[in-house]
């Protein structure tokens, strides 16, 4: 999933933290899919919390050098790994 | 027996509701054992109607509909002042059997029906699910068994075994709080979890929660902890609930990272039989 689409999709969800990790609920039509809950670690969740409408993935893993203390190289790795897994939440897109 | 009269007052989780009428209502016989004194006070009012109102379902905003591949059971519509909900007949089908109306406040109900019949299935579980929002609770989908030490509840998906393990821990001596349904509610700095009006009677129970185990069948008895947010969205995933609206998920949420975080929770993978008494009593937190 590229990073704007993502962007886009969060609307579809409700996320509430819970310790250094995120519980992330899908919406289908304004209801809860409460069988397809999932959870993001604190990477995944930063990530999630990041991606906002206009902010590039480059931007992105800058950020996340920022935060963990790891190389760009590292972070656009973890970053593209993150995205290929949002692939799931295709079906949100709409 | 289920009883008549004009004014009923049933205590459900410690939330007092005052069902009233200017005609005779009854209450079916589940609903006896939670009647409580009339000088109780009242925390939600339902007034109930005999007779139905006239609905311009055209003018209505479908905000929820409850039902499978054969019918329909309820539909939530966005009312002026809160919710209305049309409860279709489970025999009949398509026919209407009762019209309710709740408020913004989730305590006040006007409950139209076709009979006496104030709270016929599904309008009683579906005042008991708008408790949860009036107060801080959910309900779920579990049993529990209390051995006058510990409540522990069991959940899991069909066929689990939520009422096998409950049979062993009633066999053992344990108080079972319900063995399908459960209400949860956080009060006075604990977490409680309380039985509601079934079908059938039961007394009204409750006991503070000590932990909570997410359950299946195993070859061998065997415990794994979880914490955290994976806790959170295991256990949250057998709530009942109605979430068509932001505002009851992300309540739902913080309630359940309240509760996960003040209550052990465990997968339990179990033998049906009363050794997983003994493991769970030998292996918990």
């Amino acid at each position: 999933m590229d990073i704007n689409t993502l962007s886009k999709i969060k609307l579809n969800f409700v996320a509430r933290e819970v310790g250094d990790e995120l519980v992330v609920v899908p919406l289908s039509g304004n209801v809860a899919q409460m069988n397809e809950l999932f959870t993001l670690n604190e990477t995944g969740k930063f990530i999630w919390e990041n991606v906002v409408e206009g902010r590039s993935v480059d931007e992105l893993a800058v950020l996340m050098t920022e935060c963990f203390e790891i190389d760009k190289a590292t972070a656009e790795r973890d970053l593209d790994a993150f995205l290929v897994k949002m692939d799931l939440l295709e079906k949100y897109n709409r | 027996m289920s009883v008549l009269g004009s004014e009923f007052k049933v205590a459900i989780a410690d939330i007092v509701i005052r069902l009233f009428s200017d005609s005779e209502i009854e209450l079916e016989d589940g609903y006896v054992p939670f009647l409580v004194d009339a000088n109780a006070v009242v925390d939600i009012q339902a007034e109930c109607f005999i007779g139905l109102p006239q609905l311009n379902f055209d003018s209505l905003k479908l905000l929820f509909e409850a039902r499978n591949d054969d019918q329909r059971f309820y539909c939530i519509y966005d009312a002026p002042e809160g919710y209305c909900f049309v409860l279709y007949d489970q025999q009949l089908k398509d026919e209407v059997q009762q019209i309710a109306f709740l408020n913004a406040e989730f305590d006040y109900w006007k409950i139209y029906s076709r009979n006496a019949m104030a709270l016929k299935y599904p309008m009683g579980p579906i005042m008991m699910h708008y408790l949860t929002l009036y107060t801080d609770a959910v309900l779920m989908h579990a049993s529990c068994a209390f051995d006058g030490e510990k409540a522990r509840m069991f959940s899991g998906f069909s066929g689990a075994g939520k009422s096998t393990i409950s049979g062993i821990w009633a066999r053992e001596g344990a108080q079972i709080i319900n063995d399908d349904r459960l209400l949860i509610r956080k009060k006075e700095g604990a977490f409680w979890v309380y039985n509601t009006p079934m079908y059938y009677v039961d007394s009204s129970k409750k006991a503070v929660l000590n932990a909570i185990y997410l359950i299946k069948h195993s070859p061998v008895n065997v415990m794994k902890n979880l914490s955290g947010a994976l806790a959170v969205s295991r256990v949250m995933a057998f709530c009942i609930q109605n979430n068509f609206d932001r505002s009851f998920i992300d309540r739902r949420l913080q309630f359940f990272s309240d509760l996960c975080g003040a209550t052990p929770v465990a997968e339990l993978g179990f033998v049906p039989d009363k050794e997983v008494v003994a493991f769970i009593k030998e292996n918990e937190f």
